[in-house]
C-alpha cells in the first residue's frame, strides 16, 4: 500500500469524517435556530403514528402514488440508495476490516449493488439532461452531486476487490472522492438525508395529529 | 445574470392592477387605516422588504421544506396542472416552489449566500420581479397539497405556495380578487360583505318557507340563542347565493331533536386568510367564530359543508389566533354520520336512486382526514354510490381551490388543468357528483359547464334531506 493510498484510508478519512460531523451539528443548530409552531388544536389522530407512517414512506412504495404508478422508477430509487449505502460501508470495511473482502462472494455482492447503482445514476444523468421539467429545475448541484455519485460508484466498483496490486489507483480515487464528499456533501443537495426525518416529523405529527395520516383506507375503485 | 431563469415565461402573466386597493385607500376604509389590510405602495423598495419579511417569518418548518428539495421531479405528475399540460415545465411543482426556495437560498441557507450560481439562488430585484411570482404562486396551484403527500422528501410544497402568497399578500402585490375579498372579510367580518340586514332576512324567510313545508310552525332557525348543544356556523354562499342548505340543515336537525343556534355575529366559516397567506386575518375570521360560541356558551361548534372553512376552523385558526382549542369541533357530515348511526333521522336510500359518486374535497381529505363518514352518510342516502378513481386523500382538485374561483385572470389556465378532473368525473358514469365543500360546488360545476358533462353537483345535506323517509 501506497504511503498516499495509507493517508487517504485513515487520517484524510477520519479529518473529513469530523468536518462533516461538526458541519452537521451547525446545520442543525441552524435549523433549530427558526421558530417552530406549536399545535393548539384537540388531536383526532395520534401524532406518533403519523410521524412513523411518514418517515417509511420511502419503504412503502404500495402507499405513494408516484411510486405505485411507476415502479421502476421506484426500483431505481432503492438501487441507488442501495449502492451508496454499499459504497459508504465500504470505505469503513477497506481500512478497518479488510479480511471481510479477501471473501469473493461478498466482493462481488458489493460489486453487483455498486455496478447497478452506477448504472441507475447513469440513467437520472440522463433523465436530468432529457426531460425538460425536470432539466428546467436542475441546478449546477444537481449535476454535479449526481457526476460525483456516478463517479464515485464506478471507483467503488473498482476498489471493493482490495487488491493493491490491480486496483491502486483505483481505491486511491475512491478514498479521495470520499474524502471530498464529506466535505462538500454538507453545502449541497446530497445533504438530503439530514432533513429527511424532520421534514418527515413535521409532516407526519401534522397529518397524525389530523387523523390524515396513516391512511384509513386505501383507494378503491369501481362501485362502492 | 440575476434574472435569468427569472424570466422563465410562466404560464400566464398579468399586469399587477391595483384599483380597488386605491380605492380602498381614498375611501380610507378601517382596515387600510389601521394597517390590517396592506396596500401596494410603488415608492417601496419592495424587492428588499420581500426579502426582510421571508427571514422574519421563517419558520422551521418551512426552512425545511425549503432545504430538503432535492429537485427529483417526482411532484410533477401528481399535479392536475402538470398533468394536463405536461409539455410545460413550468406546471411542475417543484418549479413553482423554487421561485421562492430560490431567494431562501440566496438569504437564508448557506451555499447560496456564498456561491449563489451553484444553486440558483436568486434576488428579486423589482416588483416586476414579485408580480411575477404573483402570477406563479397565486395562479397555477391550487394548494391542494396532492404533490405534498407524493413527495418522497416530505416536502410541503402547498406550505411553501402558501408563504409565498402571505409575503406578497403584505407588500399588496395580489391579484385584485384577493385583495378584494381580505377587504370584504376585515371590513365586514364575512368574505361576501353579507349585511346584517340581508343575514337576518335571508334566514326569516328561510325559516318561514321550512314553516310552510314541513306544515309545522315550531320549526326554528335559531340565532344567539345561549346554552345549545352546538353552535352552527356556515358559509356567505350559502346566504347569498344558496338558502337551501341552510334549510336542508334545519330542517335535518329539527327531525334529529337538536339544540343549536346560529350566531348573529362569528358566522362565516369561511377564511381567505387560508388563501392568501395572511395569518392576521386567518387568525380574525376563526377568532370571530370562537368567540361566538364562548359568547354563546354553546357546548361545541358544527361547521356546515365547506372544505377550506372547515380546515381554517378546525385546525389552522386557532394557531393563526394564538389561542387553544376549548370547545370540541366537528363538519356536520360527522354530524349527519352520527344522527343515522343514532337512528335519529330515518332515510330511504331509494329516494337517491341515480348514480352517485362522491369528490373529496381536498381541505377535507388531505388536511383534515375526514374520508370515510362522507361515505357512511352517502351509502345510507343514496341507491347507487360510484367510486371515483383515485379518491380520499388521492382524489384531484375540482380545480377551485386555492381561492382560484376568486381570481378570473386565471380562469382559462384553472379550466385547462381542469381536464384531468373532467376525465375523473366522466369516467364514474355518475348523474351526479356530491361533495361537502361549497367552494368544490362552484369549481366542479365549472368543469361540468366547461367540459359538457352530463351531471350535476350537489351536497351530502341535499342528498340526506331527499333521503330523508
Amino acid at each position: 500500500m501506497s504511503p498516499l493510498l495509507k493517508t487517504l484510508e485513515n487520517e484524510v478519512q477520519i479529518a473529513a469524517l469530523l468536518f462533516m460531523a461538526a458541519v452537521y451539528m451547525i446545520r442543525l443548530a441552524w435549523l433549530f435556530r427558526f421558530k417552530s409552531r406549536k399545535e393548539r388544536t384537540f388531536a383526532e389522530g395520534k401524532e406518533a403514528a403519523g410521524i412513523g407512517r411518514s418517515l417509511l414512506n420511502i419503504a412503502m412504495p404500495w402507499a405513494v402514488e408516484s411510486a405505485r404508478k411507476k415502479p421502476g422508477v421506484y426500483l431505481q430509487f432503492v438501487i441507488f440508495h442501495l449502492g451508496v449505502a454499499a459504497a459508504i460501508a465500504a470505505t469503513f470495511i477497506i481500512p478497518y476490516a479488510p479480511g471481510v473482502f479477501k471473501i469473493t462472494a461478498v466482493v462481488r455482492i458489493f460489486q453487483v449493488i455498486i455496478g447497478a447503482a452506477f448504472l441507475v445514476g447513469l440513467m437520472r444523468l440522463f433523465r436530468r439532461l432529457k426531460n425538460p421539467a425536470v432539466r428546467l429545475i436542475s441546478t449546477a448541484d444537481d449535476y454535479v452531486s449526481l457526476i460525483l455519485m456516478v463517479l464515485f460508484f464506478a471507483a467503488g466498483f473498482l476498489a471493493v476487490p482490495n487488491t493493491y496490486r490491480s486496483s491502486e489507483a483505483a481505491l486511491i480515487a475512491f478514498f479521495a472522492l470520499t474524502a471530498f464528499f464529506l466535505v462538500y456533501v454538507p453545502f449541497s443537495k446530497i445533504s438530503h438525508y439530514l432533513y429527511y426525518p424532520f421534514t418527515h416529523f413535521f409532516l407526519g405529527r401534522t397529518m397524525g395529529h389530523r387523523g390524515v395520516y396513516p391512511v384509513k383506507r386505501r383507494e378503491k375503485g369501481g362501485s362502492g | 445574470m440575476k434574472r435569468k431563469k427569472s424570466e422563465t415565461r410562466a404560464a400566464v402573466m398579468t399586469p399587477l392592477t391595483t384599483t380597488s386597493q386605491n380605492k380602498a385607500r381614498e375611501e380610507k376604509l378601517g382596515s387600510v387605516v389601521e394597517g390590517r389590510l396592506k396596500t401596494y405602495d410603488s415608492g417601496t423598495d419592495n424587492a428588499k422588504a420581500f426579502v426582510a419579511l421571508l427571514r422574519r417569518r421563517m419558520t422551521r418548518q418551512i426552512a425545511a421544506s425549503l432545504a430538503a428539495c432535492v429537485h427529483c421531479g417526482r411532484c410533477a405528475e401528481s399535479c392536475h396542472y402538470y398533468l394536463a399540460r405536461p409539455g410545460d415545465p413550468t406546471m411542475i411543482p417543484v418549479w413553482k416552489a423554487d421561485q421562492v426556495r430560490r431567494v431562501f437560498k440566496r438569504y437564508v441557507d448557506w451555499t447560496g449566500r456564498i456561491i449563489p450560481g451553484w444553486v440558483d439562488a436568486w434576488t428579486p430585484v423589482d416588483d416586476e420581479d414579485l408580480n411575477r411570482l404573483k402570477d406563479v404562486v397565486f395562479g397555477t396551484c391550487s394548494a391542494c397539497r396532492r404533490c405534498t403527500l407524493n413527495c418522497p422528501m416530505g416536502v410541503d410544497t402547498a406550505l411553501l405556495i402558501r408563504f409565498a402568497r402571505g409575503l406578497l399578500t403584505e407588500l399588496g402585490i395580489v391579484p385584485e380578487g384577493v385583495f378584494n375579498v381580505s377587504r370584504d372579510q376585515w371590513e365586514t367580518g364575512n368574505q361576501m360583505a353579507v349585511t346584517e340586514e340581508d343575514y337576518g332576512e335571508t334566514l326569516q324567510w328561510v325559516k318561514e318557507e321550512l314553516q310552510a313545508e314541513m306544515k309545522n310552525p315550531t320549526v326554528d332557525i335559531p340565532v344567539d340563542k345561549p346554552g345549545c348543544d352546538f353552535l352552527y356556523v356556515i358559509n356567505p354562499r350559502e346566504i347569498k347565493f344558496d338558502p337551501r342548505s341552510i334549510s336542508h340543515a334545519a330542517r335535518i336537525f329539527h327531525l334529529a331533536g337538536e339544540s343549536w343556534t346560529l350566531p348573529q355575529k362569528g358566522w362565516d366559516m369561511t377564511n381567505f386568510g387560508l388563501f392568501s397567506g395572511d395569518d392576521s386575518l386567518g387568525g380574525r375570521m376563526a377568532g370571530n367564530v370562537y368567540e361566538a360560541a364562548a359568547r354563546l356558551r354553546a357546548k361545541r361548534i358544527v361547521i356546515s359543508e365547506c372544505g377550506h372553512g372547515y380546515r381554517s376552523t378546525r385546525w389552522e385558526g386557532f394557531n393563526w389566533a394564538g389561542v387553544d382549542q376549548r370547545l370540541p369541533m366537528e363538519s356536520v357530515v360527522v354530524t349527519l354520520d352520527r344522527y343515522l348511526k343514532e337512528g335519529r333521522i330515518k332515510v330511504d336510500k331509494t329516494k337517491n336512486p341515480e348514480p352517485v359518486t362522491f369528490h373529496d374535497s381536498c381541505n377535507i381529505a388531505r388536511s383534515s382526514g375526514i374520508t370515510e363518514e362522507p361515505r357512511r352518510v352517502l351509502g345510507r342516502v343514496c341507491a347507487d354510490f360510484r367510486e371515483m378513481v383515485p379518491n380520499r386523500t388521492e382524489n384531484y382538485c375540482c380545480t377551485g381551490g386555492g381561492g382560484l374561483l376568486s381570481l378570473p385572470e386565471y380562469r382559462p389556465l384553472r379550466l385547462e388543468a381542469a381536464k384531468i378532473k373532467a376525465e375523473q368525473l366522466r369516467a364514474t358514469g355518475a348523474k351526479l357528483v356530491c361533495t361537502m365543500c361549497h367552494n368544490c360546488v362552484d369549481g366542479l360545476s365549472d368543469v361540468i359547464k366547461h367540459y359538457k358533462l352530463d351531471m350535476k353537483v350537489v351536497q351530502i345535506l341535499d342528498l340526506v334531506n331527499r333521503g330523508i323517509s
